[in-house]
């Protein structure tokens, strides 16, 4: 059984993840001064990088690319459902909020036994979702800052202000949520440290899936253990 | 036209005519070579005399804290930086008695006026002398008017501009600070408070025009800030109250005076400023909510995270000493 492997990122998922990694820091690194300008770090910031004009540039090239990777994710969203291949491992339901409220009762040492969690956990789910309505936020509050003129022509122009309260707000919440949450479960863990993976390689071990997540490991068992390989990690 | 009106003229009485140029050539030419040599040399001696005139008084007037004691015990510095003054447009132009002219005479006649107030006052009727449009424009304002009116923290010319400073109102220095310098009374809620303002700001430091500005002074002080200053939208010396029809903050011209720096602007654009007001319940309530709803999202959501993260590790060290002990 052990040194198996399950498939779990596709390469195109993984170079999303990719360029994920660059947008978000590099929207985080020029938008933090931004928002916190008062800051001595801020003042640094921005005139290492030539100037507020210059942070402002970068800082919507980024977006700009960012906003590309969520249309290409909707994209291949909508094709890998057309196609048959998306099974909703991703969609939230009743089941987790269960899972969560088992997982917290397994924390503390009042179960013996994890929840069996599906292909993704509810941790990974909520990450997953964060991260769509992050994105959304940002980008809608982002284009009304970028383009407040044009929203003036429809919408009352209250709305810039308020959208730059909330693209700094959400800003804050994803950074913090992406330090705690995701940097743990995905790197500081201890029994996965310093990385997990799968998102590098692909594939989890068939033993971590079992252990991890259950329910997809049975699922995956009744059918004989299907699209499972038997292979080191690449 | 005109030629064909001319050359007649030339025609019929040539001789005449040059008979009577000749005088005119020659006293123009002769009255010119007298006139001439003395305009040249005469602004550099101008100049020169200036300059010791200048050294005379600054022998002085360079020695650190200098001050002038009034009855009133408000002091007033009469220390004069000489780079910065020679550097500035008065440097250029003037003497120190061209607004100074009692004080040719040494030891200086005392001065007559009791306040800091009394003394402002003098000293604009100096400006007026030669700063005209200025003078004008700024006794039909608010600030003149309540100053006229006899309201003592109503701003008078030296107190907005230093005229021993190179700082020029055109400089990219002069325009990012702008803010502070009209945040010097704009920032005071005491002396607000007594006109019924707000300070106003407090608020336009973290408005957009007010972070790109601040930045600017920041990071670029060399670059003039694109964004908004005070005196963009209010005016500069004929500023006016915000409630006054012909304000340029007036609600009526607001969105006027927007598109002067954002011409596509849409008609609901105006609404966009927040009146230079914190965000609150009855200020922009909306902008309010959003803030608050993060203020509490965020803490909340740390909190959980963080707590699962704690219960994470609790439980993984609880199965390490388990399995210890199992051992």
């Amino acid at each position: 059984m052990s040194g198996g492997h399950v498939a779990r990122f596709t390469l195109a998922q993984r170079i999303e993840h990719f360029v994920l990694i660059i947008s978000f820091n590099a929207l985080a690194f020029t938008g933090l001064p931004q928002k916190y300008f008062q800051a001595g770090w801020a003042e640094r910031i921005i005139q290492l990088l030539g100037g507020i004009e210059r942070v402002r540039f970068i800082h919507r090239t980024f977006a700009v690319i960012l906003l590309a990777e969520a249309a290409w994710h909707i994209g291949a969203v909508a094709a890998a459902r057309r196609a048959g291949r998306e099974r909703g491992d991703m969609n939230l339901s009743f089941r987790d909020v269960r899972e969560v409220i088992g997982d917290i009762a397994y924390l503390l040492g009042l179960r013996a036994e994890k929840p069996a969690f599906g292909r993704f956990d509810y941790r990974q789910k909520l990450e997953y979702w964060a991260v769509v309505w992050g994105t959304a936020v940002m980008a809608i509050t982002g284009l009304i800052m970028w383009f407040p003129e044009t929203l003036a022509r429809a919408f009352p122009g209250v709305l810039v202000p308020a959208a730059r309260v909330a693209h700094g707000g959400e800003a804050l919440l994803a950074i913090l949520a992406v330090i705690i949450w995701h940097f743990y479960n995905a790197h500081f863990r201890p029994d996965i440290f310093p990385m997990d993976p799968a998102m590098w390689t692909g594939s989890i071990e068939l033993e971590r899936l079992r252990h991890d997540h259950r329910a997809e490991y049975e699922r995956l068992a009744e059918a004989g253990l299907a699209g499972t390989e038997e292979r080191p990690p690449s | 036209m005109r030629e064909s009106g001319l050359i007649p003229i030339v025609k019929v009485g040539r001789l005449v005519t040059f008979a009577r140029l000749v005088p005119i050539v020659l006293g123009v030419l002769i009255g010119g070579s007298l006139a001439v040599p003395p305009a040249g040399p005469a602004p550099v001696a101008r100049a020169q005399e200036a300059a010791q005139e200048n050294d005379t008084c600054l022998a002085c007037h360079t020695a650190p804290g200098m001050v002038l004691r009034l009855p009133s015990t408000e002091l007033i510095s009469v220390t004069i930086d000489p780079v910065r003054f020679k550097d500035s447009a008065h440097g250029r132009a003037v003497t120190c008695t061209t607004c100074h002219p009692d004080n040719a005479a040494v030891p200086h006649p005392a001065v007559k006026v009791r306040t800091m107030r009394e003394y402002r006052d003098l000293r604009s009727e100096v400006c007026a002398t030669c700063h005209t449009d200025a003078v004008e424009k700024f006794g039909a304002s608010v600030h003149g008017r309540a100053r006229q009116m006899g309201f003592g923290d109503a701003p008078n010319c030296t107190t907005c501009h230093n005229p021993h400073d190179a700082a020029r109102v055109k400089t990219p220095a002069f325009r990012n600070n702008t803010p502070q310098l009209c945040g010097t009374c704009h920032a005071d809620p005491a002396v607000m408070r007594k006109y019924g303002l707000r300070a106003v700001y407090t608020a336009y430091v973290s408005e957009f025009h007010g972070v790109t500005t601040a930045l600017y002074r920041l990071t670029e002080p060399q670059s003039p800030t694109p964004a908004a200053i005070c005196t963009d939208c209010h005016g500069g010396h004929a500023i006016r109250a915000a409630s006054d029809p012909a304000s340029t903050v007036h609600p009526a011209n607001v969105l006027a005076t927007c598109r002067s720096c954002h011409p596509t602007a849409g008609r609901f654009f105006a609404t966009a400023w927040t009146e230079h007001r914190t965000p609150a319940p009855d200020a922009s309530p909306l902008v309010f909510y959003v803030q608050l709803f993060y203020r509490i999202l965020i803490p909340a959501t740390v909190g959980f995270l963080g707590l699962l993260t704690v219960l994470d590790l609790g439980r993984w060290a609880t199965d390490q000493l388990r399995r210890g002990r199992g051992q």
